[in-house]
């Protein structure tokens, strides 16, 4: 079985009497250890279909199925005990807390695991040098740029080593040059450490360079070819 | 919860004039709330003493001024069942109305003080009081007040005048119930002498004490049966009750500043919980980022309300804090009638007001935290990302 089964979802926002169906049936497998990329017209829902994946939003109908459990069904608290273990969210801004530094941001997700104190020293430490910030430990957000902010943002997200992670255009406010670094960072994250990757964005070069490519069009995905057979290549280096 | 405290505190200082005007804000609250209850537990002592101590009063006459008893009721009323002590006063205040400064003199028999009072001297001598006619021992708390209207230090050896009468300090007492501080014990015979020739031999009230086993209420009927056809007519009452008819205006001020202190608890709420909520609408996004990493919305619920209730607790226990040392160091009393109600901290004063602080922020704080529980996350995310 596929680590995320989207199974016939539904998504229907009612705005009076109006009412928007951005996601419509729409079916989505990935394998453990892709890095798939979304593209799409603005407002087809994207960030929707993430946001359901994430467990952050309910379907109208359908069922998504990640790492073997339904989270269509789970309550409120178990869905965000869940999140806790299973999803690293990287948002395009705003990702931080403000009155926490870089180091307390990056262990916040940990707070909620069953894990020592050194644990999560060893852990933050980890991420930190990943996303290579640890001489920027204790700086608050207002003390780094867009890019690193981002990449403090990135270290939360894989911190707690979670079973998927998602990124809603994590480069779209940055400039070019930052937005390649925190995209090559991105890549390096699935490259290296195995992580499966759920990414959207406008920027078909920044599309490009994810294993699997999506689009959605009028609620379904389409255009799911895959480029690079990336799980394959891994599990062979490995 | 503790993993979560640096980042309430955080929160808290992040904006530090927001937090700090709210604790004042609730520092003066408790403050104002303490002080009421200071007022009420002075009354309180006032009108719930012993009742094995009975006040004879000139029948119909409310006022210290008003009543004149033969001073050898004492000898009569000492040989009744059940009465184990009598002391006769002879009252003399510098204002009969209620009032922030009353001074009252009592004279008496100057043997019988120490053994009828809890006083403790903390400066001079029993032997000076009792041998000396006009010398006079003086409540701590009115030594003080007095001190400060005077701008000089009022210690033992000074005199001190009030209206006609002049006493020579002979020692300061303190007493476990703070109201007794407000008096100057003198010897009868001489507040009689000098108050006047025709005062010599009455007395302004007899004090009974009473065995044990003494019904109060059957002791003082009897005795005002005993004198209904006597040269003057008595009324007695428990020294409670007593004292609670000469406060019988000031109970009803007191009772109207009840309604003072909960409006200022009351509004310590509508503070706490303003900034709450204007705390939870700036983090709207913040929030819900939180919940996107998995805390919980119970979670939430209990970090907005933690900060709520440091705030109000902390504000109070400031209130509190002022309020003791404001009460201690005051000495302020309200009398009337020559009775005088003292205005002093407790125990029970300071666990109320913090107790009530914290239960105030659980309670301004409930209503926001919910809201920040509740808040929808994909709309929060897009509030103001
Ligand atoms: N809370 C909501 N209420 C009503 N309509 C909504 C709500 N959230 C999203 N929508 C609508 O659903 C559609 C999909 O929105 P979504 O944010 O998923 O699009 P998107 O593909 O991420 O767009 P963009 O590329 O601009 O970020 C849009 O038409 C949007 O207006
Ligand atoms: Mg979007």
């Amino acid at each position: 079985m596929a680590l995320i089964d989207v199974q016939k979802v539904v998504k229907q926002f009612r705005k009076g009497p109006e009412t928007i169906t951005p996601l419509q049936e729409t079916d989505l497998q990935v394998e453990k250890g892709e890095f798939v990329s979304l593209m799409g017209a603005s407002g087809s829902g994207k960030t929707t279909l993430l946001n359901l994946i994430a467990g952050i939003d309910r379907c109208t109908a359908g069922r998504i199925v990640v790492n073997g459990t339904d989270i269509t069904t789970l309550s409120r608290s178990k869905l965000a005990q869940w999140r806790a273990s299973n999803i690293g969210y990287i948002f395009q801004t705003h990702n931080l807390v403000p009155v926490l530094t870089a180091y307390e941001n990056v262990e916040l997700p940990l707070l909620l695991l069953p894990i020592s104190r050194s644990e999560r020293q060893k852990r933050v430490e980890i991420a930190l040098r990943a996303v290579d910030l640890v001489d920027r430990a204790n700086h608050y957000p207002r003390q780094l740029s867009g890019g690193q902010e981002q990449r403090v943002g990135i270290a939360r997200a894989i911190v707690a080593d979670p079973t998927v992670v998602v990124a809603d255009e994590p480069t779209g406010s940055l400039d070019a040059e930052t937005a390649e670094q925190i995209l090559q960072l991105i890549i390096q994250l699935n490259s290296d450490l195995g992580t499966t990757l759920l990414l959207v964005t406008h920027d078909p070069d920044v599309a490009a360079s994810a294993g699997r490519q999506l689009k959605l069009v009028h609620g379904k995905l389409v255009d799911d070819r895959r480029a690079q057979p990336t799980v394959s290549m891994r599990q062979e280096a490995m | 919860m503790f993993k979560f405290a640096p980042y309430v505190l955080k929160t808290l200082t992040r904006h530090r004039a927001r937090t700090l005007l709210t604790v004042s804000g609730a520092a003066v609250s408790v403050f104002v709330y303490c002080f009421v209850l200071a007022v009420q537990e002075g009354l309180a002592r006032l009108t719930t003493q012993d009742d094995s101590v009975l006040v004879v009063f000139q029948a119909n006459k409310f006022c210290p001024a008003t009543s004149h008893l033969p001073q050898d009721y004492e000898h009569a009323i000492s040989k009744m069942p059940g009465v184990r002590e009598v002391v006769p006063i002879q009252v003399f205040t510098n204002n009969c109305r209620a009032s922030l400064d009353v001074v009252v003199f009592y004279g008496t028999h100057a043997e019988q003080v120490r053994k009828v009072r809890d006083f403790e001297l903390v400066s001079g001598s029993w032997d000076e009081f009792e041998s000396n006619q006009d010398t006079a021992i003086v409540g701590q708390a009115l030594v003080e007040r007095r001190s400060r209207k005077l701008g000089q230090e009022l210690s033992v050896g000074r005199k001190l005048t009030i209206g006609d009468v002049t006493v020579t300090i002979a020692g300061i007492y303190t007493s476990e119930n703070r109201a007794e501080e407000d008096y100057i014990y003198c010897h009868l015979d001489f507040l009689q002498r000098t108050r006047g020739t025709d005062l010599v031999g009455t007395v302004t009230q007899h004090e009974v004490f009473l065995d044990a086993s003494a019904d109060p209420q059957q002791v003082a009927s009897a005795l005002d049966l005993k004198f209904k056809s006597g040269q003057v007519q008595t009324d007695t009452r428990t020294k409670g009750v007593f004292q609670a008819s000469s406060l019988q205006d000031l109970i009803q001020l007191i009772d109207l500043m009840r309604y003072l202190g909960f409006a200022c608890l009351g509004l310590m709420t509508v503070l706490l919980a303003t900034t709450t909520v204007m705390g939870v609408e700036d983090r709207i996004r913040e929030h819900a980022v939180l919940q996107t990493i998995g805390v919980t919305g119970a979670r939430v619920f209990r970090l907005v309300l933690s900060e709520c209730v440091l705030v109000s607790f902390f504000g109070g226990l400031a209130g509190v804090l002022i309020a003791v040392v404001v009460l201690a160091t005051s000495s302020l009393s309200v009398g009337a009638e020559a009775v005088s109600i003292a205005f002093a901290p407790s125990t029970s004063m300071a666990t109320t007001g913090v107790l009530v602080s914290a239960l105030i922020g659980i309670a301004a704080g409930i209503a926001p935290a919910w809201r920040a529980a509740q808040a929808d996350i994909v709309n929060a995310l897009r509030y103001a990302g």
